[in-house]
């Protein structure tokens, strides 16, 4: 075991400040208008929420090391170097108060990808021991218990267990050659696993080979959260290990945000080699289902609802479409948000948030956004497709005395699902 | 041994009224002048009777002219297209004593009455100039033997002013243009202890010339000068701003070519490298050939040759928003300095960043917490 260092995480900084992070921070026009997309600025009106402002111990790197007029500062003593003192300083803007959601990165003038820069920012924070206790613990139990959540193997068979009685079905593990690979959140093993049944049934009624596999079924990523490469590289090489012993054609992500971007975007960056298998959201996969016809649906809801996009899935993700294509295929009273899709507001606990302790009570505070958006719709229930979103909404609902439901996609879509009765044996075409 | 005048001698204590009269300029006529100067001076018109009574009882005074480095172009503006008008007749009384090209004498006795002049009207005459002065090779133009030079700072020593007629004279003109081979230089280069007036202009409006010399005779001083040392009242004002193309300029009509519908129709000629929104004449409001037209009137773009280095403002026929140096050169050498320290800038960066990744220590979840507690 060896001990973080102040050099060992600025020598990490070093090697992050890439191409893309050298043109952001000399393109900065200083413009503040990152400040207006931060919920925690919104919801503040403290400027240190400013996003780019919770990059400067690296800005000042940047300029100290990387550019001309920098390095002749550092020559006469004007550019002081970072200290642990400061990145210590800058941890609460750094974790506590990002979610990554990318918001910042939208508005930027000059095109800065703020988030791209935070991510890359919190991988010196970790190296340094910089990073959040509670983020720590979660990446520790990830990497040594295989889930953040400490949810083991058994765990998830009892789940299985669970859908065998209320739905006949089995879930199947270990299938070699299956066309689709699930991995899961542990959020879903532990408070969601009418997830899991949902997506027994839908594969089933469509007639899809689908397996989960023993060896990597966390879809989640910590490393990712925390900032350390290494750790996320190990955790995406446990899937794709897995993935490809199985031979599978796509693995599906979970509704889950980052676990998307985890894998999806940063995943072959990581292990530095392009996947054998595709990744795609459940959500997709859905949507293509429905294309094809194989999901058949009856029925419409008639509660006025309304949908909260994830960041990583519809901002950072690009999956925009499907979930509402989903939505109108059950209900007919879907109403929008405002600044809806790319736009919409964090609901304030991604980007490992919600597994940090020190950031409880600044993150029912940027709730505060969310709340004015779903009393302005006057909804009736709310709907999402990220576990993570879904217990902050949850939370925030319930801390401030409203009364909305929050479901996920699949699993009202399941409730909605058309069954054919012979379903042991026969396959539908 | 006295002044010879190319036509007619007088005596040299005649007024100017007198002898205009004795031309037969009426005093309707000769008042008409007065008016015509005292607008064009942008005198109240309160002055007008003072200019007259001012210009009836002058006495001629003492004109020295001289010409160097030049195309005796501006004495042809001035003579001889207005040769019958009444400003010509200005000319006929002043004593012009000396001008090379109009005087009768030749050799010692032109020499000798432009000595005779100096001696006589010490500290009263005007020295006339029009030509630049080499200072490269005395040799380059001499007059009876005489460096330019020297005949300027010997005659210069005892005029009361000097009026330097033509953009040579005033500015340097074309003998200055890159790359000046003759070293040449204006006026006011080499006399700096007496008043200057600049008329310039490739040549000048003749009206200007002789609206200078009757402030002179009205008042005994020289007039008002801008910046450069031109006569406000001639050259206060824009060619562009009077010109009367000016309302397609606004409405952004322009000829692109000189046979196209735009230049027959009469649009701005801006496109095609007009200088009128650079230069200060008056050709605009007095035009030439006798109130006749200008330049633009004809279909011409201005050349702004009232203007220093009119000539070296890159080409006639280029649009004034276009850069006049060797701009793509000049970019050229800019892009390349830029990017090859832009590439050594970006070079270390990496070598920075490459240094550091070799120093890559990986990160694994027992090096997270520095406090070492959990």
């Amino acid at each position: 075991m060896t001990q973080p260092s102040l050099e060992k995480g600025v020598n990490i900084l070093r090697e992050q400040i890439d191409g893309p992070v050298a043109a952001f921070f000399s393109s900065c026009v200083h413009c503040g208008m990152c400040a207006e997309a931060c919920l925690f600025y919104t919801e503040t009106g403290d400027p240190k929420y400013t996003p780019i402002h919770k990059l400067e111990p690296m800005r000042r790197l940047w300029e100290r090391e990387f550019t001309f007029a920098g390095r002749i500062k550092k020559w006469l003593g004007l550019a002081p170097p970072i200290s642990d003192e400061e990145l210590e300083q800058w941890q609460p803007v750094v974790y506590d108060s990002c979610t990554l959601c990318g918001r910042c990165s939208m508005v930027c003038p000059v095109g800065n990808d703020i988030t791209y820069m935070i991510r890359r920012m919190r991988e010196g924070m970790a190296a340094s021991g910089n990073a959040p206790q509670g983020l720590i613990g979660a990446t520790t139990r990830a990497v040594k218990l295989g889930s953040p959540m400490g949810v083991k193997l058994a765990t998830l068979e009892a789940q299985a267990r669970h859908v065998k009685i209320s739905t006949g079905l089995d879930v199947p593990f270990d299938e070699e050659g299956a066309e689709y690979m699930v991995v899961l959140s542990s959020m879903e093993v532990v408070n969601y696993p009418e997830y899991l049944e949902a997506i027994t049934r839908i594969f089933h009624e469509a007639g899809k080979r689908w397996t989960i596999s023993t060896e990597a079924f966390e879809a989640t990523n910590s490393g990712i959260q925390i900032g350390v490469s290494d750790i996320a590289a190990e955790l995406v090489g446990r899937i794709v290990a897995a993935a490809e012993k199985l031979q599978v054609k796509t693995v599906i992500t979970p509704e889950c945000g980052h676990a998307y971007t985890a894998l999806r975007w940063e995943g072959p960056n990581l292990i530095g080699r392009p996947f054998l298998f595709k990744v795609r959201h459940i959500l997709e996969v859905l949507d293509d289902l429905r294309e094809q016809g194989l999901l058949q649906t009856s029925g419409m809801e008639n509660d006025r609802i309304t949908f909260h996009d994830p960041c990583q899935l519809v901002r950072r993700g690009g999956v925009v479409d499907p979930p509402r294509n989903l939505l109108n295929m059950v209900s007919n009273n879907f109403v929008e948000m405002e600044d809806h899709g790319t736009m919409n507001w964090c609901c304030g606990a991604g980007g490992g948030v919600s597994a940090n302790e020190a950031a409880d009570e600044i993150r029912l505070k940027a709730f505060k956004r969310k709340k004015a958006q779903l009393e302005s719709l006057e909804v009736e229930t709310l709907v999402t497709a990220c576990a993570n979103c879904r217990i902050q909404l949850e939370e925030g609902i319930e801390e401030n005395e409203m009364e909305i439901p929050v479901v996920g996609i699949t699993e009202m879509l399941a409730a909605h699902l058309v069954e054919h009765p012979s379903s042991d044996e026969g396959e539908q075409p | 041994m006295t002044a010879i005048k190319a036509e007619s001698r007088r005596p040299a204590d005649e007024t100017l009224g007198e002898a205009l009269r004795s031309h037969g300029i009426s005093r309707r006529g000769f008042l008409k002048f007065c008016a015509t100067t005292a607008s064009l001076m942008a005198l109240p018109p309160a002055m007008i009777p003072v200019v007259a009574s001012a210009l009836e009882k002058a006495r001629r005074p003492s004109v020295i002219w001289l010409s160097f480095q030049e195309c005796t172009g501006c004495t042809e503006s001035l003579t001889r297209s207005h040769a019958t008008t009444i400003e010509s007749l200005i000319f006929d009384h002043i004593s012009l004593d000396y001008h090379h090209t109009l005087q009768a004498a030749s050799g010692t006795a032109a020499e000798a009455a432009r000595e005779a002049a100096m001696r006589d009207n010490h500290g009263q005459y005007l020295l006339i100039v029009d030509g630049s002065i080499p200072l490269g090779n005395p040799g380059y133009s001499t007059i009876a033997g005489v460096s330019n030079l020297d005949m300027l700072r010997e005659t210069a020593e005892g005029a009361a002013g000097i009026i330097a007629i033509g953009t040579c004279a005033a500015y340097g003109g074309l003998p200055h243009a890159a790359p000046n081979p003759t070293g040449a230089v204006s006026v006011s280069e080499i006399i700096t202890d007496k008043p200057i007036v600049n008329v310039p202009g490739c040549p000048p409006i003749p009206v200007v010339i002789t609206g200078v010399l009757t402030h002179f005779l009205t008042f005994g001083t020289l007039p008002e000068l801008d910046s450069i040392g031109r006569p406000m009242a001639f050259y206060g004002q824009n060619i562009h701003d009077r010109c009367y193309r000016r309302s397609f300029y606004d409405r952004g009509l322009f000829a692109e070519t000189f046979d196209d519908e735009g230049a027959r129709k009469g649009w701005c000629l801006y496109k095609l490298g007009c200088k009128g929104p650079v230069t200060y004449n008056a050709c605009a409001t007095t035009k030439w050939n006798n109130g006749t037209s200008f330049p633009i009137e004809s279909g011409h773009p201005c050349l702004g040759c009232s203007e220093p280095d009119f000539w070296d403002m890159g080409g006639f026929y280029r649009t004034l928003s276009m850069p006049t140096g060797h701009f793509s050169t000049a970019l050229g050498y800019g892009v390349a300095i830029g990017a090859a320290a832009g590439l050594a800038s970006a070079l270390l960066g990496r070598s920075e960043r490459d240094k550091a990744r070799s120093a890559h220590e990986k990160v694994s979840v027992d090096d997270l917490d520095k406090g070492g507690s959990s």
